[in-house]
């Protein structure tokens, strides 16, 4: 699988995650997606870029376009280094049934893209990774 | 920038044309925005105009649910008018409900409604 | 690219073809630039003996157009430069190829054949006979790599064909019908898988936007069998359909799926639900009538 860096963008401010979701529209539409595939990495790359404004206060995102054969895709990842997930299981299903403001945004960016990856370590940061296939 | 929140009054109905992707200050600004004008105009009905609105995140939607509680506590009714269909994919997707609230296909359906209603 | 660079460095290595080939080639450059125009002129004369290639070599241009590329391709073989450009230029062969309609079985006659001609060739030019062994094995390499692209390309556009088609086929599998001022049905035929289920709800909600539609009726006659991921899927297109400000009632509930659904627990309730489509209109068009009637008495 080929993975090409597009672009690198900071998460830290309202207005970054505002950039974000325009930038990973352009993006996404020059890969090549439908409308309704663009909107849902977008709405994605926006509950992740908002969930470490909040958390963390400071992150980053980086965007990559994918080529695996004839498929193509975008890989988007979050990092940080704010205070890091106790428990990434119960957070994609709790956050879900409660609907409170951190855990919707998890669960609900996994239901709009193919492939979500967590990485996270108390009190050293949280990376995730979303993928989403042409 | 078009972070504009435009306001109309048409009678006793408060019409909020809502910008197409507004940074997080300004959807808490339209909250209180709204609230203080139904207040001031003894608006009974609210009309939320999200027909520029192409990317809808769980924080935008909630905030748009929690200031129709509001309304409705302030005694108002609210009707969200314009969705358009890639948000309403979205949105369901992301397992969010707009619960009580009426949602409509545009601004003049629910003037009816509220015309029929109030 | 149906081939990247790096794939064809790795072909190139796995057919070990090294700078050793490169050189033989470029080794016989000369004598074979001037025999260029008499290779590719035989090469013709050859090909117009087979019915099936005259059909498609009806015409002057093509004829000329082709033999202007074959003698393109031919040189390049010996120019020494095996990168990028020499890539994209034999993709297009295969390209251009698919696109009038030649098929792989003839490619490999035309490879045979330029083998047959460049050979004795080889044999003219040079004396030693560990020089001709390993310019007619670095020729062969190069020609079976070109052979391999060709038909990846041509396989490649062959897929496109049938990828578009297999769309096509999705796109009238979900059919929306307008049957009354207000009043659409979306007959779901055939087993609801998500990707269908996505179409469905795009092409729905678009529908729905466009012609200002108050219900939908959503017939399931068509769907043999339902678990509860299908019935998920309808529930989201219900939910979503409800966000524009419409309702759904769900025609086609067959007695078996009336009864799977009791079974897996489904809940429908606030969606109204009808066995027959046209149980499904007349509600409809009495919702519709009461609307009216409410709007007149203002």
């Amino acid at each position: 699988m080929n993975s090409e860096l597009l672009e690198m963008m900071p998460i830290k401010s309202d207005g970054d995650i505002v950039r974000i979701r325009r930038r990973t529209r352009d993006l996404s539409k020059a890969q090549g997606f439908k409308l309704a595939d663009v909107t849902r990495v977008v709405t994605a790359a926006s509950e992740l870029a908002r969930n470490i404004y909040h958390y963390a206060q400071e992150g980053t995102v980086h965007c990559y376009a994918l080529t695996e054969g004839r498929r193509k895709g975008i890989k988007l990842v979050f990092e940080d280094k704010g205070p890091g997930i106790e428990d990434i299981e119960l957070v994609m299903e709790e956050g879900y049934s409660t609907g409170n403001s951190m855990g919707l945004g998890l669960p609900g960016a996994k239901r709009l893209v193919d492939k979500i990856t967590i990485e996270s370590e108390m009190g050293n940061g949280t990376k995730v990774e979303i993928i989403k296939w042409m | 920038m078009d972070e504009q929140i435009a306001l109309l009054n048409i009678k006793d109905i408060l019409v909020v044309i809502v910008p197409s992707d507004p940074h997080d200050e300004t959807i808490t600004m339209l909250q209180e925005d709204v609230l203080e004008a139904l207040q001031k105009n003894a608006s009974n009905g609210v009309i939320l105009d999200i027909s520029t609105v192409e990317i809808m995140d769980s924080f935008f939607a909630r905030t748009l649910m929690e200031t129709s509680m509001m309304i409705k506590l302030m005694g108002g009714v609210t009707v969200i008018a314009g969705m358009q269909p890639s948000v309403a994919i979205t949105t369901i997707e992301l397992g969010l409900n707009f619960g009580d609230i009426v949602t409509v296909l545009d601004v003049d359906s629910s003037l009816e409604y509220l015309k029929d209603l109030l | 690219m149906e081939v990247t660079i790096e794939e064809w460095n790795q072909r190139k290595v796995f057919a070990n073809f090294t700078q050793d080939d490169v050189e033989a080639l470029v080794g016989i450059k000369d004598k074979i630039r001037q025999k260029a125009e008499d290779v590719i002129d035989q090469l013709y004369v050859h090909m117009l003996e087979y019915p099936n290639l005259q059909e498609i070599l009806y015409d002057e241009s093509i004829i000329l157009r082709l033999k202007g590329m074959q003698k393109r391709y031919f040189e390049q073989l010996f120019e020494g430069e095996y990168g990028e450009d020499y890539l994209e230029n034999r993709l297009n062969i295969g390209r251009v190829h698919h696109r009038i309609g030649l098929e792989p079985s003839w490619y490999m006659g035309t490879y045979s054949h330029y083998i047959e001609l460049i050979v004795p060739i080889i044999f003219e030019t040079l004396n030693d006979t560990q020089e001709i062994q390993k310019t007619v094995l670095a020729l062969i390499k190069i020609i079976n790599l070109d052979q391999e692209l060709a038909i990846t390309t041509y396989l490649s556009a062959r897929e496109e064909v049938i990828k578009e088609q297999s769309e096509e086929i999705m796109e009238i599998s979900v059919p929306i019908i307008q049957v009354w001022e207000g009043i659409i049905a979306a007959p779901i035929i055939g087993t609801l898988d998500t990707s269908r289920t996505q179409l469905l709800m795009e092409k729905l909600l678009e529908g729905v936007v466009e012609t200002k539609t108050r219900i939908v009726l959503l017939d399931i006659t068509g769907v043999p069998s339902i678990d509860t991921a299908t019935a998920q899927h309808i529930i989201d297109t219900i939910n979503a359909v409800k966000l524009l400000g419409s309702e759904v009632v769900i025609t086609g509930v067959s007695p078996a799926i009336a009864q799977t659904l009791v079974h897996l627990g489904i809940d429908l309730s606030g969606i109204t639900t009808r066995s027959a489509l046209a149980q499904g209109l007349k509600v409809a068009l009495n919702k519709l009538n009461l609307e009216l009637k409410a709007g007149q008495n203002g």
